[in-house]
């Protein structure tokens, strides 16, 4: 898999928001690639359709957003095709209720992308999570719904690892063998005991006599007999078996696997006492901890991209500090790629590889993030930049002028009441996207026509 | 969308924004025509009979020559009902009668429940506990069966049965009245106009109540229809030893005995009630969405 | 919580209306007509003794109280009873029980799955169709749903008896049913399924439907129309779009995610649903001489009964409070975030 494939392919995204108050153009022409497993940070003052950005590529819009044009390719599916015929075929009488129709349609087309290829940290941890559900079951139900043999694998491993396996498995760890340990697995047919292991093994909180104690005892856990031929068939076929009863019985070991793993995911991402937590509510858990299990669901099933919407703004600052370490570990142990969005230029400086820089639903500039804060093209991004005293985290603010009112945007370029640079052309037509070099993008009327002044 | 000259201050975006929320809920709309429809009836029949050729306009003129009920007809064009009653212009006088005694429960019982409401969220502590105890134990005899009770002490008549039910519908205003007060007092510009030092009365009065009130008057416009359901089922099991009473539940039990024969006797007067009291539904959650921020932003 | 300040607050309403009339309208019933001059008058002073009327009133209310938490309701007179108020309830109440619970039943099937579905389809067809229906169940004065009824499935379609709780050809010559009270638990059904008759259970069951099904379509319109819009509301929250965003399908997403907090409105109003019910109950019984404690009550009403008035207030009463704080328990189980405080 080459770095320069794209997991996510935005081209000249147009979504308006039909309201009461009027319609109001909330994406204006994005054009954005997500690379796989690259930090894509995207910045812009609230309101300048960031979120409704995350939202289109996870196909999570509200009923009255119009896709009036455009097309977002994850992975190769186009998830705004359904909506963007919709309305086409409304030629103008767009009606929200019609549009659900749509959406709903397009949630069950996507149901085997959401959670196993992208997924999406919100960014209110407070209302994210369901008030009446164990929060180990919302982090499980990813699992249940789409990797059942995974979580069988795991229950059956347990059941057939005898103490001698787990010793030996123990052995190559403390070797630090990796490669050997996982042969030994195969060899003994123990898959998704790995799993667990590597779970206690990478906890950072635990004494490693703990862990090891722990590892040990992941053994001999009999599993019920009657139930071990459906566990089977759910770890082959990724299904769980459609005979009423057994699909109950099955169902119910799965979810106290699913409990299980959820516990050892949280414990990964630094909670305390993970095994406890599973059971509890949301409203127990302080804003912190709910993102830590809202992070844990987004991640538990390993999807290829995670967009992260302000994951840390509501968080006071030192828990934003934590959720951030932890983010960046994440993205050293997995292959993921993130969707980064925030307000705030100078954490975006220390996650991302890529910056992209939002003005009025239109992505006006976009590059490595070095070439980016180093040298900013757009009369915008040199403004937001000037704006930020230093690398701290800090809130994009103080910049000249208004935030354009989004039903009757600017003709030509959106920046233009704003830009000091602004020329007549500005006024009257939108800038093309420029390419000033190693994939730094700009859409300014400054850098058009091969970066010469008019 | 371009503001209409000359009305710019009456028709200013929040009214036109709220007229058009409450136009685009057509149920409502039709709502309201009707609920107009039955208050003309109401005030024609009171003022001016004479319009409608109503010679007897405030009780039942039977005929006893010939009781039994006819089918619908030229002459009778809903039928009559035992005894002989011309059921056309017996509905007439009855929506008069009915949404009368509506508004005579409404009024009062939404007026000392608001009150009483207030007055235990202002003064709050125990105060505000004894009067909520007070409306649980109200609320705690069915009010039907509470009616009958009233009904017992105070003999079955007009003004017992409007008594009764202001004793039965006080304290539902009391519990609504203090529950919004509640969550107005929560909102932030309250804390402001507290912060500005506002005093307590004024905050009450100026700030907390206009914006409680609404939901209050609401639920009075839709407790309309209810009250009248309660009415003629009062009626209806005999509360009012009456005869020749115009009134829509007691109309209805005219022609119980010849429900084999003549179900129109029944379906006719039944039939004003279902519809007046699901259009002031229909009305009430119109004015509801008008009043609900969210409901005003989205499409 | 407040049980039993509650009850104690009920039984003060009772007495106090019951005494609101003056002492002679209370000892009229017991006054032997036939006397009269002196005579009568050496009842009244020997009933006034008796019932402590020549005592303090709050005095009279303990004597009163003592009397009721003894089984002492008083004496009813109507025409379908005539006896102590205590032996009235006992016929009286299981029916009514039967009827309410078997109504609430087919109330909660009907109306839970119809609210769902109603704010998932929102706007489509079938969510109009149901609302047309709740909206007009809603303005449906129950007496008139219960002739409705009667006229399409007694009178038109023959399917269903008109009224009553047997048809009487059936109850001839039995031992266990006597002058319309069945033995021993005074409840037809289960009577007759006691003592074998499946026949007579069958019609006693076919007697229930028509009173069970006004009923429990009376109360429908409210649970629907509640379930509806606060499934609006929840669908549109936070956790709900999240729960999409796992992949899962829109039945798990409407039912196990929106459905449970949507239903918390349906609960917190489910007090008002049962106090509709039972005022429900007195009019569908009257309609359908189903001899309960609202039919009695209703009879009582007519003949000026204080002693079924009183009973009837008191029992109804002590049935709702009862029944909304059995309600308040288990959906307080239902509801994590009052659960674990
Ligand atoms: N459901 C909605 N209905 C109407 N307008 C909306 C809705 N969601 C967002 N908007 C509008 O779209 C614009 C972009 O919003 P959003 O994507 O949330 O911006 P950001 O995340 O960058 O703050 C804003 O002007 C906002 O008011
Ligand atoms: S296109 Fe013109 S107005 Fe827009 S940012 Fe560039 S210089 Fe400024
Ligand atoms: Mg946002």
């Amino acid at each position: 898999m080459s770095k320069e494939e794209s997991i996510v392919k935005i081209r000249d995204l147009r979504l308006s928001y039909y309201t009461r108050r009027g319609v109001y153009h909330a994406l204006n022409g994005v054009d954005l690639d997500i690379m796989r497993g690259e930090v894509l940070g995207v910045a812009g003052e609230s309101g300048c359709g960031k979120s409704t950005l995350g939202l289109t590529i996870m196909g999570l819009l509200p009923r009255n957003a119009a896709i009036e044009n455009g097309e977002v390719m994850v992975d190769g599916f186009d998830v705004v095709r359904p909506l963007r015929e919709y309305f086409r075929r409304s030629k103008g009488k767009f009606k929200p209720t019609k549009n659900d129709d749509v959406l709903k349609k397009l949630h069950k087309a996507m149901m085997n992308i959401r959670g196993v290829k992208v997924s999406m940290v919100f960014q209110e941890p407070m209302t994210t999570l369901n008030p009446v559900m164990p929060v180990g079951y919302q982090i499980a139900e990813v699992l249940l719904q789409h990797n059942v043999s995974l979580l069988a694998k795991r229950r059956l491993a347990r059941a057939k690892a005898t103490r001698e396996d787990m010793k030996a498995i123990l052995g190559y760890l403390r070797g630090n063998d990796m490669a050997s340990m996982m042969d030994y697995i195969k060899s003994r047919r123990l898959e998704g005991i790995e799993d667990q292991v590597m779970a206690y093994w990478r906890r950072r909180d635990l004494h490693d006599l703990v862990k090891e104690i722990r590892i040990l005892s992941l053994c001999c856990d009999a599993v019920n007999p009657m139930l071990r031929p459906g566990l089977s068939y759910a770890a082959r076929t990724n299904r769980l078996p459609s005979a009423p009863v057994l699909r109950q019985l099955v169902r119910h070991e799965l979810v106290k696997e699913g409990y299980r793993k959820a516990a050892e995911y949280l414990g990964l991402l630094g909670m305390p006492e993970p095994e406890k937590v599973v059971k509890m509510y949301p409203h127990e858990l302080s804003g912190g901890m709910r993102q830590r299990v809202v992070i844990a669901t987004a991640m538990i099933n390993n999807p290829e991209l995670v967009i992260l919407d302000e994951p840390t703004s509501a968080l006071d600052v030192t828990i934003q500090a934590q959720i951030l370490d932890l983010l960046k570990d994440l993205k050293q142990e997995t292959k993921a790629a993130y969707m980064f969005i925030s307000h705030d230029l100078s954490l975006l400086y220390q996650v991302s590889d890529r910056i992209a820089i939002m003005y009025a639903g239109k992505v006006v500039e976009v590059g490595p993030k070095d070439s980016v804060f180093k040298e900013p093209k757009h009369p915008y991004t040199q403004m937001l930049l000037e704006a930020v005293p230093t690398l701290e985290p800090h809130e994009l603010k103080g910049i000249r002028g208004e935030v354009p009112d989004l039903r009757n945007p600017p003709k030509g370029c959106m920046f233009h009441p704003r830009c000091p640079f602004a020329m007549p052309i500005c006024r009257e037509k939108e800038p093309p996207t420029v390419d000033v070099g190693s994939g730094h993008k700009v859409a300014c009327w400054l850098y058009a026509g091969g970066g010469e002044k008019k | 969308m371009a503001r209409r000259g000359g009305l710019g201050g009456f028709w200013n975006e929040e009214r036109k924004l709220s007229l058009q929320v409450f136009l685009s809920n057509k149920p409502a709309v039709v709502g309201l025509v009707i609920v107009l429809i039955y208050i003309a009836d109401a005030l024609i029949v009171q003022f001016a009979p004479w319009l409608l050729g109503l010679k007897n306009p405030y009780a039942l003129t039977p005929n006893y020559i010939n009781p039994i009920p006819q089918p619908p007809s030229w002459k009778y064009p809903l039928g009559t009902t035992y005894p002989g009653v011309n059921l056309l212009t017996a509905i007439i006088k009855a929506i008069r009668v009915d949404l009368g005694l509506s508004v005579a429960v409404v009024l009062p019982g939404a007026g000392l429940g608001i009150v009483i409401g207030i007055i235990a969220t202002y003064i709050g502590g125990w105060v505000d506990d004894l009067l909520m105890r007070i409306t649980d134990i109200f609320f705690s005899v069915p009010y039907l069966v509470l009616a009958i009770a009233v009904g017992y002490v105070l003999g079955r008549d007009i003004t017992s049965m409007i008594i009764a039910l202001i004793i039965v519908w006080w304290p539902l205003y009391a519990r609504y009245t203090r529950s919004v007060t509640l969550q107005v007092r929560e909102l932030t510009f309250i804390e402001a106009a507290r912060a500005a030092g506002a005093s307590n009365a004024k905050i009450m009065f100026r700030h907390i109540l206009p914006n409680a009130l609404p939901p209050v008057l609401v639920q009075m416009s839709m407790d309309l229809g209810t009250v009248m359901l309660v009415i003629s089922a009062l009626a209806f099991i005999g509360f009012l030893p009456v005869s020749n009473f115009p009134e829509l539940g007691y109309l209805t039990t005219l022609g119980l005995n010849y429900i084999n024969t003549a179900p129109w006797t029944i379906l006719f007067p039944g039939i004003v009630i279902v519809i007046f009291a699901v259009s002031v539904y229909l009305l009430g959650m119109g004015l509801m969405d008008v009043i609900n921020p969210r409901r005003r932003s989205s499409l | 919580m407040y049980y039993i300040p509650t009850l104690i607050g009920l039984t003060v309403m009772v007495f106090a209306i019951l005494h609101a009339g003056g002492p002679y309208k209370l000892i009229a019933p017991y006054i032997n007509p036939r006397l009269s001059g002196p005579a009568r008058q050496e009842q009244i002073q020997m009933l006034i003794q008796k019932f402590h009327l020549n005592q303090p009133i709050y005095v009279q209310y303990f004597y009163w109280l003592w009397a009721l938490l003894h089984g002492n309701l008083g004496y009813t007179t109507t025409p379908i009873f005539s006896g102590p108020a205590t032996e009235a309830l006992a016929i009286f109440f299981p029916n009514t029980a039967v009827l309410a619970i078997f109504a609430g039943v087919l109330m909660w099937i009907i109306g839970i799955p119809l609210g769902t579905w109603s704010a998932v389809r929102k706007d489509k067809p079938d969510d109009v169709a149901i609302r047309v229906f709740s909206y007009t169940l809603y303005g449906m004065p129950i007496y008139l749903l219960a002739v409705v009824l009667i006229i399409i499935f007694a009178v038109y379609l023959k399917l269903l008896p008109i009224s009553g709780v047997v048809n009487p050809e059936l109850t001839v010559g039995l031992s266990w049913y006597v002058n319309g009270i069945s033995y021993p638990t005074h409840v037809l059904i289960i009577d007759a399924i006691i003592h074998g008759d499946w026949k007579l259970a069958l019609n006693a069951f076919e007697h229930l439907i028509l009173p069970a099904f006004t009923l429990a379509l009376a109360a429908m319109a409210g649970v629907i129309n509640i379930l509806r819009a606060s499934m609006i509301e929840v669908l549109d929250q936070d956790y709900v779009r999240f729960a999409r965003s796992k992949g899962l399908p829109e039945g798990v997403v409407t039912k196990k995610h929106a459905r449970p907090t949507a239903m918390f409105p349906v609960y917190t109003n489910f007090a008002y649903t049962v106090a509709g019910m039972l005022s429900g109950v007195v009019v569908v019984e009257s309609v359908f001489d189903y001899p309960g404690i609202g039919y009695w009550l209703t009879q009582s009403m007519l003949g000026n009964d204080m002693g079924g008035i009183m009973a009837g207030t008191l029992i109804f009463g002590l049935i709702f409070v009862t029944t909304s704080l059995a309600l308040d328990i288990l959906f307080a189980i239902k509801d994590p975030r009052i659960r674990l405080g």
